[in-house]
Formats: C-alpha cells, sequence, structure tokens
C-alpha cells in the first residue's frame, strides 16, 4: 500500500464529515439489528409494567366520571380502614405548594383541586397491598360532585357567558389570545391575499375535518418508584423524555432533582403519548408516603385516560389558481381543540400555522391557527404533531383544485412544489434540499398492483384482499378502485427558539485486549431504534467493533425529548460529537507515545478504523489497544442544532424551524360502496431522508408512519360525546389496523444531504404519517365520487346513508 | 379452579360449588375478569372434557359439543359438515382467540356480536343442556333469550345441528380487515328438502332476528327442483325485504343516519347471500 502525502493537510486534523465509507463493521449505513427486536417478538423483552420489588405496594388511581363539576367533598375514611389499604392521598395531601405541573404550561393539578375539567382526570391515589386491594378501596372513597356547565366546541369556548376553564393565567402566551379558552393563536400574514386572489382564474374553498387520534401503544403506562434511604426516590419509568418529567416531578415532591433519580424501562410504544406524564408523580407521592416501593400500571380502559392525544381539528381553506396551474394565494383558520389542559397544544399551533401552506409555494397567504381550552380529553403531542391536520386539508383543496382545472393533480401538485430555496409562510428560507416534485415523480412510477388483485389462479377470491377480509363480505361484489396522491412537508427537532440539546457521554477503554466504547445517554428508546443508530455511530467514529450502550438514566445530562423525528439528529449527533472529542484526545496521546516513529501523526488526516489509528489512505500507525493503555478516555459533551427564532405574534414570520423532512404517498384502495367498507391494498411512498443511517430501520419508520396514518383515514377515533365524556376506551371499539389492514408498502428512498446536520439526515419518522392520511382518502374519492372532507372516514360517511 | 375429565364430574363439581362458573377458552370470561367486571368465587375449567371437544352425527342432524373451538369449526372438514358456521368461526376473532373461544362459551355469553348465533338461528338448532337431574333439549334462542335460562349446576354440553346438504353462507359487516366485531351479520341456509330459505340477520339487536315473512316470499320463488336460480331484482328484493324488518321505519318521522346505514348493510348483506347460496 503506498503512502500518499499531502504537503497540504493541517497537522492532525481530524476531518469532521467521513468522505469515505467507514471499513468498520456494524457502521453507519448498514441495516444492524437491534438488540430488543426479538425479544419483543417473542414475549421476552422487559417492559415497565413488568417491573417487580420485594415488597412492593400497588397504586391506583380514582379518576372523575365527570367532565367538567367541583369537588364539594371528599371522604376517603372507608378505603382507608380496609385492609391492606397503605395510604390514600387527595389535592389536600400533596408536600409542597407546587401542585401543578405541565410541558408548557403549568396548569394540569397533580389530583384536582377542587374542580375537575376532564372526563378521566385523576382524583385521589391508594396504595395497597395488592391491585385487587386497591381498586376496591378506591371504589370506597366518596367524591360530592357539582356537575358545572362543559365547554366542548369552539362556539361553547368562546362564547360570552363560556366559563373560564383556566381563570388565572401566567403562561407566556395568555397576553396575546383574544379569549382566555384559547391556549394560543398564531397568525401568520405574508404578502397580499386580497390582492393576489384578483389573479385567481379558479377559487376553491373548503372546511375540513379530523377526528381525535390516540397513539395506541401497546405498552400502558407504567412505573416503579422506589424510596432511597437519602430521602429521595428512585423512579423506573417508560417515558419519551426523562430530563422533562424529572423538571415536572421534583419540585411538586419538594425534592432537588439530584434526589430523584430516573432510570429508563421498557418502553412499549410512545408516539407523543408519554411526553406529558402520567403515573410519574402519583407513584413517587405514594412511595414516599408509604416508604415502600409502589408500581403502578394502567389498563387498557385507564391508558385511554392516561395520555393527551391527538387534537381533533377543523379547518377552513382557500385557495385560487390562475389557469395554467399556479397557485395565487391561500387562507386558511385552523382550530385546534386541546381539551382541558394546555400540554403542547402552544407548539402544536406554531406548527399547524407554520405548515399549513404545505410543501408548495405560495406567496401570498393569510393563516390562522388557535388551540382551544375545552372541557374534552387534554390533547397534545402525536406523530406528525399539528402537521398531520393541516396537511390532510392542504392536501384535499390540491386535488380540489386540480380538479376545477382539469388538471391532473400529480402534474399540478408538481407546477406549485417548493424546491430548495423555496420561502416558507414565515419568511424562512428553506435551505436544504426540498425534493417535492421527485418524491411525487416516484411514487407515481411505480407499477400499479393489478386489477382485481384478490383473484387467486383457481379463480376463487382470496377475501384477505377484499374489503371485509375474512368477515366474507365480498367476493367482488360493489368493489370499486380507486388511486390518489399526497404529500407532505414536516420540521425536525424543536422549533420556535427553543433551546434543543442532546448530551452523550462516551468512555474509551481497553477491556479484555479489545477497545470498547460505553455510549451513555439520558435517550428514551421508544423503539425508534435509537439505541441502535447511537452504536452504530460509536463505531465509525472510532473505529470499535465492541460497543456498550449504558441503560438511560438522568445521572447523565438531557438528551431532550424522543419526539419531532429529532433524536437520531440529535442525540445522534451528540455521540457523534463526542466521540470525535474522544478521536481527537486518542490521537493526542497516540502523538504524544508514537509520534515520533512516523512522520503521518504529524502531517496526515488520521482514522480510526478497525481498532487502529490509520492515515487517510488506509496505512494503519498504531493500535489503539496500544495507545489507550490503561487510559480510559471519558467525555460528556452537549450538542446543539442551529439556532431557531420564535414566530412573530402577529406577523408569524421568523426563522422557526431547524429542517423539513418531505414523504409523498400514493394509496391504491378497494372499496366496497355498497358497505361503505375499505381495503387499502397498496400505500406506496417516497422519502427524502437525507442520509439512512439505518437502511432498515429507515423502512420500519415509513411502514409505522404510513399505517398509522392510515388507521387515522378509516378508523381511528376515540369518540367524544357532546357532553365531553369518552365513549371508545378499548381495543374493541378503537380500531387500530391490524396485519390484514396492513397494504404493500413499496419504499423509494432518496438521500439528499443536508449540510446542516450530522451526516446529513433528515429526521424521517413523522414525514410519512402526513401524507398517508389524505392519500387514502383521495383514493376513496376517487373511487366513489364522495367529498369525503372528515376523517376518519365511516362506512356511513361512504353509503351516504 | 377444578378440571373435570367429563360431563358427569363437571356437573357434580357446578352441583357441589354453587358459587362456581364454568369456563371453555376463557376469552369472554377472562376479558371481564380483567376489567373488573366478573370476581369468581371458583371456576369449573371444561378444556379436559374430551367427549364434549368433538363432534358426532345423530339421525342427520351433528351433535356438536360445546367446547369444540372457532379454530376447529374453521377446518375443511366442518365446513365441508356446516358451511356456515365454519364461515362463521373464521370470522370470530384474532386466532388467538379462535384457537381457545368455544361454540359453547359463544352461546353462554350471548353477546349480540355472538357469531356462531345468527347461524344456529337459521339452523334451527337446539342445545342439549347437561344438569344434576339429567338433560334437556331446547332451542338455541330459548337459552340466549333468557326465556329458559341455564339452571344451577347445569351445563351447556352440545349443539344439535341438522345436515342440510346445501349451500350456505354466512357475512359479518365490520370496520376493519382484520378481525372485529360484526356491525352486523347475515347467515343465509337452504334446507331443500322443506324447500325453504332461512335467514338470520346478527349484531342489530340484543339477539339473531329472522326474517320470517321475507324468507317465506323468496323461498316460494325458486324452483327447488330446477336450477334454483334467481334473477338479479329477486335477490335485491329478499334483501330489502329482509332489511326492513330487522329495521322497520319508526312510527314517526326519519329513520336516524345510523340506523338508516345499518339498514343498507343489511339489505347487501342479505342479498349477497341469497345470490352467493344460489350461485
Ligand atoms: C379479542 C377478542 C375478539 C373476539 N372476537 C369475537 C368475534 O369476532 N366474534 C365472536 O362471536 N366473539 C368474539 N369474541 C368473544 C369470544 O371469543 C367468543 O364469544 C367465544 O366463543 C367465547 O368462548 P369461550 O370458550 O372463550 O368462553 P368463556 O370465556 O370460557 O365463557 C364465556 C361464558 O360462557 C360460560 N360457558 C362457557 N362454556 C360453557 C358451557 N359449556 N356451559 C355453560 N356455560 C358455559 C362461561 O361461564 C362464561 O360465562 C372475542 C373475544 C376477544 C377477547
Amino acid at each position: 500500500m503506498g503512502t500518499q502525502m499531502r504537503g497540504t493537510a493541517a497537522p492532525g486534523r481530524t476531518p469532521t464529515s467521513l468522505s469515505r465509507r467507514s471499513r468498520t463493521k456494524g457502521g453507519i449505513g448498514e441495516s444492524t439489528l437491534r438488540p430488543d427486536g426479538t425479544l419483543k417478538v417473542i414475549g421476552e423483552f422487559a417492559y415497565s409494567s413488568d417491573l417487580w420489588h420485594e415488597d412492593m405496594l400497588w397504586g391506583f388511581t380514582l379518576r372523575s366520571p365527570h367532565p367538567h363539576a367541583r369537588i364539594t367533598s371528599i371522604d376517603i375514611s372507608k378505603a382507608l380502614a380496609q385492609a391492606g389499604v397503605h395510604a390514600v392521598l387527595t389535592h389536600d395531601d400533596l408536600p409542597t405548594a407546587h401542585t401543578q405541573y405541565g410541558l408548557e404550561y403549568t396548569d394540569t393539578p397533580v389530583l384536582a383541586d377542587g374542580v375537575v375539567r376532564h372526563h378521566g382526570e385523576p382524583v385521589a391515589l391508594v396504595a395497597a397491598d395488592h391491585p385487587e386491594t386497591a381498586r376496591r378501596a378506591a371504589a370506597k372513597i366518596k367524591v360530592d360532585y357539582e356537575p358545572l356547565p362543559v365547554v366542548h366546541d369552539e362556539a361553547s369556548a368562546l362564547a360570552d357567558d363560556a366559563p373560564i376553564l383556566h381563570p388565572n393565567r401566567d403562561d407566556h402566551h395568555a397576553g396575546h389570545v383574544p379569549h382566555p379558552n384559547i391556549v394560543h393563536r398564531q397568525p401568520i400574514i405574508r404578502g397580499n391575499a386580497a390582492e393576489a386572489a384578483k389573479r385567481a382564474d379558479v377559487i376553491v374553498t373548503g372546511e375540513y375535518e379530523v377526528g381525535m387520534q390516540d397513539q395506541a401503544f401497546l405498552g400502558p403506562e407504567s412505573g416503579l418508584a422506589v424510596p432511597a434511604e437519602d430521602g429521595g426516590i428512585d423512579l423506573y419509568i417508560a417515558t419519551q423524555w426523562l430530563h422533562s418529567d424529572l423538571r415536572q416531578i421534583a419540585p411538586v415532591l419538594g425534592l432537588p432533582e439530584e434526589k430523584v433519580r430516573m432510570t429508563l424501562s421498557g418502553v412499549g410504544g410512545a408516539f407523543g403519548g408519554r411526553e406529558d406524564l402520567s403515573m410519574q408523580i402519583h407513584a413517587c407521592l405514594l412511595a414516599l408516603r408509604t416508604g415502600k416501593p409502589v408500581k403502578i400500571v394502567y389498563n387498557r380502559f385507564e391508558s385511554f385516560f392516561g395520555h393527551v392525544h391527538r387534537h381533533p381539528a377543523k379547518l377552513w381553506y382557500e385557495h385560487g389558481a390562475t389557469k395554467d396551474g399556479k397557485i395565487t394565494h391561500m387562507k386558511c383558520r385552523i382550530v385546534l381543540d386541546g381539551g382541558a389542559y394546555a400540554s403542547s397544544s402552544p407548539a402544536v399551533v406554531g406548527n399547524a400555522s407554520s405548515l399549513s401552506v404545505g410543501p408548495y409555494v405560495v406567496d401570498d397567504v393569510e393563516i390562522e391557527a388557535l388551540a382551544l381550552y375545552t372541557n374534552n380529553p387534554p390533547c397534545g403531542a402525536m406523530r406528525g404533531f399539528g402537521a398531520v391536520q393541516a396537511c390532510f386539508a392542504y392536501e384535499s383543496q390540491m386535488d380540489k383544485l386540480a380538479e376545477k382545472l382539469g388538471m391532473d393533480p400529480v402534474e399540478f401538485r408538481q407546477k406549485n412544489a417548493m424546491s430548495q430555496g423555496a420561502i416558507m409562510p414565515t419568511g424562512q428560507i428553506v435551505d436544504s434540499p426540498a425534493p417535492v416534485a421527485e418524491l411525487l415523480r416516484l411514487i407515481k412510477a411505480m407499477p400499479l398492483p393489478p386489477e382485481k388483485q384478490w383473484e387467486t389462479a383457481r379463480g376463487a377470491a382470496d377475501v384477505r384482499a377484499l374489503p371485509g377480509g375474512l368477515s366474507n363480505t365480498t367476493h367482488g361484489e360493489g368493489v370499486v378502485r380507486g388511486v390518489g396522491y399526497a404529500v407532505g412537508i414536516k420540521n425536525v427537532g424543536f422549533s420556535e427558539g427553543f433551546d434543543d440539546y442532546s448530551t452523550a457521554r462516551v468512555q474509551l477503554q481497553v477491556i479484555g485486549g479489545e477497545p470498547v466504547a460505553t455510549v451513555h445517554t439520558a435517550m428514551a428508546e421508544v423503539g425508534q431504534g435509537g439505541i441502535t443508530v447511537n452504536a452504530q455511530i460509536a463505531r465509525t467514529e472510532l473505529g470499535v467493533t465492541q460497543v456498550v450502550i449504558h441503560p438511560a438514566d438522568t445521572q447523565v445530562g438531557s438528551a431532550g425529548s424522543t419526539s419531532a423525528s429529532r433524536q437520531t439528529y440529535m442525540t445522534g449527533g451528540a455521540v457523534k460529537n463526542a466521540c470525535e472529542a474522544i478521536r481527537e484526545k486518542v490521537l493526542e496521546t497516540g502523538r504524544r507515545k508514537f509520534g515520533t516513529y512516523h512522520p503521518a501523526w504529524a502531517t496526515a488526516e488520521l482514522l480510526l478504523e478497525d481498532g487502529k489509528v490509520v492515515t487517510d489512505s488506509d496505512e494503519p500507525l498504531a493500535d489503539l489497544v496500544d495507545v489507550l493503555g490503561d487510559e480510559v478516555i471519558d467525555i460528556e459533551l452537549q450538542w446543539r442544532h442551529r439556532p431557531t427564532e420564535a414566530f412573530d405574534p402577529v406577523t408569524g414570520q421568523g426563522f422557526g424551524h431547524v429542517q423539513y423532512s418531505f414523504a409523498a404517498h400514493r394509496a391504491v384502495v378497494e372499496v366496497d360502496t355498497e358497505l361503505g367498507l375499505v381495503k387499502v391494498i397498496e400505500l406506496a411512498c417516497a422519502q427524502d431522508v437525507g442520509k439512512a443511517l439505518n437502511p432498515l430501520s429507515v423502512k420500519g419508520q415509513i411502514h409505522g408512519a404510513t399505517v398509522q396514518g392510515l388507521g387515522l383515514a378509516v378508523m381511528e377515533e376515540i369518540i367524544v360525546a357532546k357532553d365531553a365524556k369518552v365513549c371508545n376506551p378499548s381495543f374493541t371499539d378503537y380500531l387500530i389496523p391490524t396485519i390484514l389492514d396492513t397494504p404493500a408498502i413499496p419504499v423509494e428512498v432518496l438521500e439528499l444531504a443536508d449540510e446542516h446536520a450530522p451526516y446529513g439526515l433528515r429526521g424521517i419518522g413523522e414525514a410519512p404519517t402526513l401524507s398517508s392520511t389524505p392519500a387514502v382518502v383521495a383514493a376513496i374519492r376517487a373511487a366513489t365520487g364522495l367529498p369525503l372532507v372528515r376523517v376518519p372516514v365511516r362506512p356511513e360517511h361512504i353509503t351516504g346513508t | 379452579m377444578t378440571l373435570p375429565t367429563s360431563l358427569d364430574e363437571a356437573v357434580a363439581a357446578l352441583a357441589a360449588m354453587p358459587a362456581a362458573v364454568p369456563v371453555a377458552g376463557g376469552t369472554d370470561l377472562m376479558s371481564a375478569v380483567n376489567s373488573g367486571l366478573l370476581r369468581p368465587a371458583a371456576l369449573v375449567g371444561l378444556g379436559r372434557i374430551s367427549e364434549i371437544r368433538g363432534w358426532q352425527y345423530a339421525d342427520g342432524n351433528a351433535l356438536l359439543g360445546a367446547c369444540l373451538t372457532h379454530a376447529r369449526m374453521g377446518r375443511s372438514d366442518f365446513a365441508a359438515l356446516i358451511p356456515a358456521l365454519a364461515m362463521a368461526a373464521r370470522a370470530a376473532g384474532p386466532p388467538q382467540i379462535r384457537n381457545a373461544g368455544t361454540l359453547g362459551g359463544n352461546i353462554a355469553n350471548a353477546a349480540p356480536t355472538g357469531d356462531a348465533l345468527p347461524v344456529l338461528a337459521a339452523l334451527e338448532a337446539t342445545v342439549v343442556l347437561a344438569g344434576p337431574d339429567g338433560t334437556r333439549e331446547i332451542p338455541v334462542g330459548h337459552l340466549t333469550a333468557g326465556h329458559d335460562p341455564l339452571r344451577p349446576g347445569e351445563l351447556l354440553a352440545y349443539v344439535r345441528a341438522p345436515l342440510l346438504h346445501a349451500p350456505q353462507t354466512f357475512l359479518k359487516a365490520t370496520t376493519r380487515t382484520g378481525p372485529g366485531r360484526a356491525t352486523a351479520s347475515v347467515a343465509l341456509v337452504l334446507d331443500p328438502a322443506r324447500r325453504g330459505v332461512r335467514c338470520a340477520i346478527g349484531a342489530v339487536a340484543p339477539m339473531p332476528l329472522r326474517p320470517l315473512e321475507a324468507e317465506r316470499w323468496v323461498s316460494g320463488l325458486i324452483d327447488w327442483d330446477g336450477s334454483r336460480a334467481l334473477e338479479p331484482e329477486a335477490c335485491t328484493a329478499f334483501g330489502d325485504y329482509a332489511a326492513m324488518s330487522c329495521i322497520p321505519d319508526p312510527a314517526e318521522g326519519e329513520l336516524p343516519l345510523a340506523l338508516a346505514h345499518l339498514r343498507r348493510t343489511v339489505a347487501a348483506l342479505a342479498r349477497r347471500a341469497l345470490e352467493r347460496a344460489l350461485s
């Protein structure tokens, strides 16, 4: 192997971007397998609900049967008197003056404080030696309620005599909202929509509605709180963001944050539903009160009340276009139902407004998005976060416009598609690839599934390929095919000036004669595959094959949330950054020890590969084992993405988002038009992922997001009655797609690097949730000719009865 | 929990412990337990009673053991015998449930969405009940409607269903392609010997409904000795007739939208059921 010397190379410069493929096995770009995969499939993965401690008690939560009521009295004596009961707590028993928590506003009572504001709100807690005992004791707590008038929609929330749900607001948006029952309102004005409308040859308006979707994660809320000898507490918990929980828990308990030690336990899915607290504070309170470990596990029924849901929305849109298919302007008003507490409604409003135009170039816009306080169940984070609702509406509008203009819906979209350099309604320039037209081209070019795909070679129908499946409703009778397209835009990372960072601690040392890297972060692995990717990054950067992933806990700095498609970007970025610092140290040590033996130590670009220090032309200089000797290199560093800024409260202008992510879908459906049943047979997706760090995981995320979007399109909805009560808290009545509802999902991936992001990667987990829903609905419209302005589409919407 | 191995032992165990509850597959019972609705003092497990896990022939009828699982009934040998019951069994929940859930449990549970129930109604099947005082036999509907409930110590032992040697169908509308509870279902059997079409509509009422007039009307149109074929319009009319009789117009005002959809669904299912049975 010849040694090529580059005279111009700065001595010892470390390459910050890897221009060539790393040789180290299991590095980035490989589909290494996830360690939790097989265990989950065979049922041996330990979830937080499997936690166990000698001598532990079981906690149970008594919840409000009323959506809005004053509590006039609570009598816990009968519950306390029951054998086996160790504690019963109500609001009056809270240990400090900090009795509320919240992600953005501190407005959620730990236990109801004289008023309940939604069906299922926690009122009292019981700890007992058996879950059944705790449940029975809770039933003996006597709570007297005086029902109050219910706020359940925009009209009742903003009426003159509307009850004000949070009369003493002190949050940072309180001064900007036109009514105290509005959590947050974000207008965006750019150009002059009224003036531009005059250029339009056609104008199309529409009112759309999105039902309340649930994250429907399979592992219910659960955790174990263990009181410690120092008066603190150890909490083992399934969550999306340990440090955000910690910030909310500690003040309520009256403990300094160091005394609340949290460890992530097995998470059974999250999708946004674990960003808010559920039983965390409750378990800690009971454990501190009783001096015993306390476990709380919700059952499926309680889980439906135990976490926030996706905001239901009403969306009004107006678009204009010229005869040749150019969009002239857009006006919209998006009303999101935030429910009883703020949760992440303000950020959802920011997303809904700033992404309301979709991935299109429209210079003249007038946008308003707002979230309401109502007595409906609280709504907050769910995959897609405000962008999902908007995408359903603007994509429905795109089809309507194309039809009115007599244009092909894909060509019409391509004509108006944004690309790099486009300007968002917020004035932000899209400064990395935005291959919207190309994504549409890719899905359109894919071959269509054959007609009558249910026919088998023997002529009989394979009912699994037909609407109704094994229920045998059709063998082809009444079945019509439809095809629909949609594309969407999602932001990545925390926006609007939030100081978003992650932390990684990496150690490198020789163990048993081999270099081993240990990666310690507080990143919540909720099924996204983050631990797999973090190990891949460490292998690539440090050239070691042995990587140990330390359990996530609060002994290391915050990783931020596993949400907003951000963890590979952020914690992946933090791991990369920490590894680079480690590599610097290794090379420093190497130069010190061996620099005199070879000139390349001083002059070449050096890399770590295959357990060795090598030059950029692959000449090995030393074994890592020899460089390290007994030294342990140990570095913990925070890492930030580029800063963003808040949107102007009046004009909505501002560099609000870190990165954008794009996906497009083509849906092919068969509709049983007589029964209103839909079978989605193919949902092709094309997405730009920047760089696929783990191609298999990328595909998995796209598949999952696509199916979750399908669920919203045709079945998933929490039904909340006019009296604000939840009607279907079970998996018998809240249906999610099964494998028989899951279509073939061919995936095309583009890898156009974003120069601002580590490895050029793009956050990918959410974008496909957006376009999946409108693509399916567009296909059903194509099959039936119906307008279908609401999701989920139900059979009765199709049969027209 | 006791695990008897014969019907007699099971009946004796139940008679000895009046508070005990029989459990077959446990798919209904355990969901009631898990959601806190039921706290049985004791259980008598029926899973080891091999005499009621299969079927036998008896005078042109089939005597079906109460502990036949949905999975077993869904297999092709059973489908050759009583096709509509096999189709219902294949549609009753996901595979895990069909492997455990039983015919007897489906009947005893008597849920409006019980998929075997409309089939048994269309077949005019009976149940054989075994109790401390011997056995008795009553129509399935008498048991499920609560007219003639299980007596203390009594067990559902067998279902007697006629072997009709003619096409049968079962169709079930749900709101997803994967397993789900019926919003409406239709079982339809042809009985050439009695020159009759029998049909039952499931899930739209607390128990299956028989559209007797529609059955009689359509039975009279069929050439039982010939091709049995009917004009499409006749099948459509049968569907509408059956649907109208299950979901009649209200005395006053309009049919609520949800019911109008349900009626259309029943009409389409009944029409398709008849078309398939006659094709
Ligand atoms: C996820 C899921 C999906 C389901 N989907 C469907 C569906 O699509 N269609 C459908 O019809 N059902 C469905 N079910 C309901 C259930 O599986 C069926 O009703 C099943 O047939 C019940 O049988 P089992 O043996 O499990 O009954 P068990 O749960 O064992 O018993 C049910 C009741 O019947 C009594 N019982 C049982 N056997 C006897 C006997 N021999 N004599 C006297 N009493 C008896 C028990 O005491 C109990 O009260 C579903 C259930 C679940 C959990």
